[in-house]
């Protein structure tokens, strides 16, 4: 009975909230000059005081990116994005002398964070709740503000820290990891990113060490007319354990504003590594205009025998989503997992899912994905299941359902299954209804108001997948979900 | 590390690549400019473009660029081959028999038609304009149409004989037909489609059919393809179906090495009720490829559809299935299954079961499946002394029969049972 509860919660929030991130901090920012050139990316590297082979790889991947084409196979349609109408770099006054202590940073930022639910100072991060303490990597458009509890973590032995700050420490784990995952000229997007990125979040685990917290980053998009090209690499070396949360938000504006992200996820042997996003950027208006353009590519590499990785993604905000957080099973026995939720409304597209690639033997992958739309929005779900020649006993089950809120919005599924050899078994299942006037009837006929009513049979609907996030983020999730779909009932 | 990135780059499709044309382009290209004007468009389309690669969507999984390695010139028909051919595939079944040799009608060969129906052999050209550049089956099929047959069933017809287009070739050659086929308001009838080849000749085909069904009318349509392991055939059947229509089309592939059928289905009429049951019987080197379009135009509407492949030796199948429902559509009931049975480590199969939803008030689901034969099932036979090749049998049949079992047109399903059992016996 908790959860009903904390849904009528939800959904009586609803009427004050609506997109409650969408505030601008005022803060002054140092922007690289507007437009995409080698020069910008030479102002990008110099400011982030990359060494050499990091800008000739940034260069290199920039020439790729000018003979790609942009893809148009998603089912999302926008204006033309204009690559050289955009900021690639922007960072709060005062960044150049990095890393910070907190002491440092502007007490602007750390309010902006504080009202967006992040303490960033640990003592009040101690101060909150017991016994759920999560470190942070808080990235504001291009820079990394601050990263909590790293001395805490190097003691076990973890790195956690920006990527920027990695390129310079630990030049080796990245160069021999970064783009292992997702090739430079892996698609449009990545290779854009390979070219302009400015920040993210580095995560090493060494063999054998349980993560003692839950890491996590926060990325805000702030500054007009500017896109976010975060990269994040988490490698997990043999036997260990690592539970990663991300989150989003943008204020409210007119204009769109582009987010390009590159995630790779590296499991060795034994290795586990959970990821879990809540992406809540500003969706747009109704009418659909402004909001996030989110061109993301997530990618997870189960190299060793038996490593585990796990996908957990609820989606409700951005524009556009264009994003298949997938798995590839290389080590024997390696499993990969996808849960997710995308609720569309007003005027959002969504083209998401996963990839799962069997190519080691006795590998096993799941999938469940729920997706909910309402308004005018459109909601594909597209997802690869296949099974390499060699890949015995693969074994795959994958459900996605699909809920339609009123008559003007679209729920698509495209599946693609390919197996290489008899001794794969997968199984898929898709469903496509709306709540059935049987379920709302019943709630209503003992007493339900239809707001609650249909909060709580979306929550029954997505429960599967709430059920497999962290706890902080369940609560949140729940609330968002119901956020999103304001105004789509009745 | 080449291979992988080929898996990972799968979703980006880029167009208009091919400059230097294949064998099988430019044997294409050559038949094109032998049929003249009416294949003009066609011509230019194809050199332009090339055959559809794997970039193409609606090609994905059958990449006709590099499956395509030949096509044949035009066959022409004599008159004595023709009364052997037809002597050679005798219908094992009781039938009014339209015999189309090597692509031409023998209306002399033709067994005395039912009253309240007109056969006439000609064929409404279309416009090759009008066509999708990703419909190749019915580019190549207007761009080298021969002839086909018009068919129209009166109103009120009910007609008991079931109608035959046996469709023979006896040379290594190519044919294209098109067929253009008319059920009267409150009519019923059953047409099969027969496809055979009287010996191992690579021969190719291509045929297409619109199919119209008016109000209340209620139709069965065969597609029976057993033609030779060289053979390849291009099927498409067009439906428009009319208000409180009941069309059930069954289809059985149990030859050929390479095919594509596809059935596109407009569901235009209110109260309609459609129902597609399949069995792709895919042996040693074949690729079966059956791609299905229904959209769901009006509301309360009902469609199902229930595909079973078995993949034997390094054959390979695909199914592509696609539901679309209209905005007004509401009420549709769309259900798609397809399982698939793999019985060698060499074969393949992939599906791509696609739902396109827009209306709200909908019921709509697919499901897929891939495996191989249940080890317990094969357990329990064998512990009962059944011996297990013939225990494998059993399994296969038990898993495809279902779908031809329970119809309302009891000898067709008890003949198209027949022919599983032969392929099993070949191929098994």
């Amino acid at each position: 009975m908790v959860a009903i509860k904390e849904t009528i919660e939800a959904v009586k929030e609803i009427e004050a909230e609506k997109y409650k991130y969408g505030f601008v901090t005022d803060i002054e920012s140092e922007k690289a000059p507007r437009g995409l050139s080698e020069e910008v990316i030479r102002f990008i590297s110099a400011k982030k005081k990359e060494p050499e082979w990091m800008l000739e790889w940034r260069l290199d991947a920039y020439r790729r990116w000018l003979t790609m084409r942009e893809p148009d196979w998603a089912r999302v349609s926008y204006p033309k994005i204009d690559f050289d109408e955009i900021y690639y770099y922007a960072a709060p006054k005062g960044f150049d002398e990095g890393p910070n202590t907190i002491d440092d940073v502007d007490p602007e930022l750390l309010k902006t964070y504080e009202k967006l639910g992040i303490p960033l100072r640990e003592q009040e991060i101690l101060a909150g709740v017991k016994n759920s303490r999560i470190a942070v990597d808080a990235v504001f458009d291009s820079v990394s503000v601050v990263t909590t509890f790293r001395e805490e973590l190097s003691k076990a032995g973890v790195i956690f820290c920006p990527i920027s700050e990695a390129i310079i420490e630990y030049p080796d784990l990245v160069r021999k990891y970064m783009a292992s995952v997702v090739p430079v000229s892996d698609n449009y997007y990545s290779a854009l990113n390979c070219a302009v990125f400015t920040d993210g979040s580095f995560v090493y685990i060494p063999e054998g060490v349980r993560c003692p917290m839950e890491l996590s980053t926060y990325f805000r998009i702030n500054e007009l007319n500017t896109g976010q090209f975060e990269r994040t690499l988490i490698i997990a070396e043999k036997g260990s354990y690592v539970s990663y949360l991300e989150g989003c938000t943008a204020p409210q504006r007119d204009e769109n504003q582009l987010h390009a992200a590159v995630v790779e996820l590296i499991a060795m042997e034994d290795a586990e590594i959970k990821y879990s996003t809540v992406q809540n950027w500003y969706p747009g208006d109704e009418n659909g205009k402004g909001g996030i353009y989110n061109f993301v590519t997530k990618r997870a590499d189960c190299r060793g025998r038996n490593s585990k990785v796990m996908w957990t993604q609820v989606e409700t905000g951005s524009a556009i989503t264009w994003k298949y957080p997938s798995c590839i099973l290389r080590g024997d026995g390696s499993q990969g997992e996808f849960y997710s939720i995308a609720v569309s409304n007003g005027a959002q597209q969504v083209d998401s899912g996963t990839k799962m690639l069997h190519l080691g033997k006795n590998t096993s992958s799941r999938i469940i994905s729920k997706g909910i739309s309402a308004g005018r929005s459109q909601n594909t779900y597209r997802g690869q299941v296949s099974a390499h020649r060699k890949a015995m006993d693969a074994r795959n089950f994958t459900q996605c359902d699909s809920l339609l809120i009123g008559n003007q919005c679209g729920a698509h599924t495209i599946p693609y299954i390919e197996a290489k050899n008899s001794s794969a078994q997968f199984e898929h299942e898709a469903t496509t209804s709306k709540i059935s006037d049987d379920q709302l009837f019943y709630c209503l006929q003992r007493g339900i108001p239809e707001e609650e009513a249909i909060a709580l049979i979306v929550n029954g609907f997505v429960k599967e997948v709430i059920q497999e996030l962290p706890m902080e983020f369940a609560v949140e999730a729940q609330k968002l979900i119901g956020i999103s779909l304001e105004g789509s009932v009745g | 590390m080449a291979d992988f990135q080929d898996l990972t780059l799968f979703w980006i499709k880029e167009m208009n690549i091919p400059v230097k044309h294949t064998t099988g382009e430019e044997a294409v290209l050559s038949l094109l400019q032998d049929a003249g004007p009416q294949a003009s468009h066609v011509l230019e389309s194809i050199s332009q473009r090339g055959l559809p690669t794997r970039r193409v969507e609606a090609w994905h999984y059958t990449d006709l660029r590099n499956l395509l390695k030949h096509y044949p010139a035009v066959a022409s028909s004599s008159e004595s081959a023709a009364k052997n051919a037809l002597a050679a595939c005798k219908n094992p079944l009781p039938c009014v028999e339209l015999p189309i040799i090597n692509g031409g009608y023998c209306a002399e060969l033709a067994t005395t038609l039912p009253q309240k129906m007109l056969v006439a052999s000609q064929t409404q050209t279309v416009d090759a304009t009008d066509i999708a550049s990703d419909d190749t089956i019915g580019l190549l099929n207007s761009g080298l149409v021969t002839g086909g047959l018009t068919i129209a069933v009166n109103d009120d017809a009910h007609i008991d004989d079931r109608i035959c287009l046996s469709h023979i070739m006896t040379e290594e050659n190519s044919a294209a037909s098109r067929h253009n086929v008319k059920i009267g308001a409150r009519a019923s009838i059953t047409l099969m489609e027969r496809h055979l080849t009287t010996n191992s000749a690579a021969a190719v085909t291509n045929t297409v059919c619109d199919l119209e069904l008016a109000d209340n009318s209620i139709v069965t349509w065969v597609i029976d393809q057993q033609m030779s392991e060289l053979a390849t055939r291009f099927g498409q059947l067009n439906v428009k179906l009319g208000k409180q229509a009941e069309l059930t089309i069954l289809s059985l592939n149990s030859g050929c090495k390479l095919v594509r059928q596809e059935i596109r289905v407009e569901v235009l009429g209110e109260g309609s009720r459609l129902n597609i049951s399949g069995v792709n019987l895919i042996g040693h080197d074949a690729h079966i490829d059956v791609t299905t379009k229904l959209d769901h135009l009006v509301p309360n509407t009902v469609s199902t559809e229930t595909f079973r492949n078995v993949v034997a030796g390094n054959g390979r199948g695909v199914f592509q299935g696609q539901i679309n429902v209209a905005q007004i559509a509401q009420g549709t009931d769309a259900r798609m299954a397809c399982n698939s049975l793999l019985l060698s480590d060499a074969s393949e199969f992939s599906a791509k079961p696609e739902l396109e939803i827009f209306a709200d008030d909908v019921q709509c689901a697919h499901g897929a499946t891939v495996s191989d034969i249940d080890e317990n099932h094969l357990f329990y036979l064998m512990a009962r002394g059944i011996p297990e090749k013939l225990s494998r049998d059993m399994l296969i049949k038990a898993f495809v029969a279902e779908v031809f079992d329970g119809l309302a047109v009891e000898q067709i399903g008890k003949e198209l049972n027949n022919r599983i059992d032969n392929w099993l016996d070949n191929n098994g």
